[in-house]
């Protein structure tokens, strides 16, 4: 398993916004659905080791973050592209995936190749070597996904990474994250259940810090169509019918 | 006519789109990264908002009206606000709302303690040397017998200034608060000690405020402050601590 959360909880003073969570998850897609405040982007960052978990047992490719030199491993083999992602404005799309490469310890004699497969993967070939201040939102979007797998990534982290694309580049964006859960294990948070049933293995979804369902896409879709849920696709019905019901039994 | 079917234009595609895309490091980024021992921390060095060119020009300017005045008016200026400048320089070095990509720059191997350690000592010695070059265009000029102190005192005052403004900056997530926070305190000492070393006689007002950085005594105390803001920035940026 790349990652195995263990009664995992994170407090902000009196909010609790991740709850006793346990979760395993080894290589594939793992779609993180929930609603705003569900507490999927602190269980990013704790998974993406910038955020220390208030409690609990947290393994990451098989080593403890908390310690220095693991942590160090951890962070060169992961990937990870935050809700909100700042942007060098004077930097080129090349210059700034460059920097996250060596920033990740990427060999330097590697850096280049890296950076040129990662620019070509999303599709940024012909804006090289403009600056990122030229750049539209979704292309923006795009350099931050391409310095998310720059390292060739084995724990990959997506928070709401489709935001801004366009949904032709969503269609590419969601290949490429089926293709890195060959052999990575990747997990996108997204409020876009559509993503999940094109892209993803397995499905988590969080409420309230708490993870209350775990399965196929296939399976939420199932709930759904047992149970009460609302929304004009049968994957929507399957998220809105096991929130209704952790709702209703907190 | 077509590739051989042995041929992975793709790979041959990237290899070229590489060399083409290549960048090629400055010297100053080929030194730093020797230096350093890490291209990472080169580069993270050399993107430092308070070390790219018009903020040192800002910073000259500033240093060398300082030194324009002490020169003119015989007042010991330079030692007055090189701690600020370089206080300043440091708050802006490194962290959230500084650093564009500061979120994704701590999830990197790099540690981003180090960066902010790398950073601040490189504000520091930039700004040290701005000051030496400033108060050395002013020897010479003045009648005062503290010329070694006001040349070169006050870089205690300033490292002190500078931790504090860092400790500061770590421990509310703050760039403008760690400034001014620095700023603040240093012109509360200056003007705290003006006041309790004005006299009847006393040849000028900035001559006085100047015995912040001409008074030995106010040394060791210094070094305490800087130890103790240094002890802050240590546990304050702590993995343990994480970002909120």
């Amino acid at each position: 398993m790349n990652i195995e959360l263990s009664d995992i909880t994170r407090k902000f003073s009196r909010n609790v916004a991740v709850d006793g969570v346990t979760l395993d998850a080894g290589p594939g897609v793992l779609g993180l659905l929930g609603p705003n405040g569900a507490g999927k982007t602190s269980l990013l960052r704790m998974l993406a080791t910038i955020l220390p978990p208030s409690s609990g047992q947290l393994t990451l490719l098989g080593r403890d973050p908390r310690k220095p030199a693991d942590r160090r491993e951890i962070r060169r083999r992961l990937g990870y592209l935050p809700q909100s992602l700042g942007y060098y404005p004077s930097f080129t799309v090349v210059e700034f995936i460059e920097y996250f490469a060596l920033l990740k310890e990427v060999p330097p004699h590697l850096v280049p190749k890296a950076v040129a497969a990662a620019v070509e993967k999303v599709d940024l070939g012909p804006r090289a070597k403009s600056k990122l201040r030229t750049l539209s939102g979704g292309m923006l979007r795009r350099v931050g996904i391409a310095q998310a797998i720059v390292n060739e990534p084995q724990l990959a982290l997506f928070d709401e990474p489709t935001a801004g694309l366009d949904p032709e580049q969503r269609v590419a964006f969601r290949a490429l994250i089926r293709d890195l859960g060959q052999t990575a294990t990747v997990i996108v948070s997204t409020h876009l259940v559509e993503d999940v049933g094109a892209a993803c293995s397995e499905v988590a979804l969080m409420s309230d810090g708490k993870v209350v369902f775990r399965g196929t896409p296939q399976e939420l879709t199932a709930r759904g169509e047992a149970g009460q849920g609302v929304g004009d696709a049968p994957l929507e019905r399957g998220y809105s019918a096991i929130l209704s019901a952790a709702r209703a039994a907190s | 006519m077509t590739a051989p079917d042995d041929v992975d234009l793709d790979r041959v595609w990237t290899s070229v789109a590489a060399e083409v895309w290549r960048r090629h490091p400055s010297r100053l980024e080929r030194t730093a990264t020797r230096l350093l021992r890490s291209p990472g921390l080169a580069r993270a060095l050399l993107t430092t908002p308070s070390l790219l060119f018009p903020w040192l020009i800002a910073s000259a300017v500033i240093l060398a009206i300082g030194a324009l005045a002490q020169v003119g008016a015989n007042q010991p200026l330079v030692g007055l606000l090189a701690p600020v400048v370089a206080a300043v320089g440091i708050a802006y070095a490194y962290g959230p709302g500084i650093d564009p990509a500061w979120e994704l720059a701590c999830s990197c191997a790099v540690s981003d303690r180090l960066v902010l350690l790398t950073r601040s000592v490189a504000v520091f010695a930039v700004n040290a040397a701005l000051g030496l070059a400033a108060s050395a265009t002013t020897l010479g000029t003045r009648a005062e017998t503290h010329t070694a102190q006001l040349t070169f005192g006050w870089l205690l005052p300033m490292t002190a200034v500078c931790a504090l403004t860092l400790a500061v900056a770590v421990a509310f997530r703050s760039a403008a608060v760690g400034a001014g926070a620095g700023v603040a305190a240093w012109i509360v000492v200056v003007l705290a000690r003006g006041a309790f070393t004005a006299a009847p006689g006393t040849s000028s007002t900035a001559a006085s405020l100047a015995t912040a950085v001409t008074d030995a005594n106010l040394y060791l105390p210094y070094l305490a402050a800087a130890v103790l803001c240094a002890a802050v920035v240590y546990y304050a940026t702590r993995p343990q601590r994480g970002i909120q």
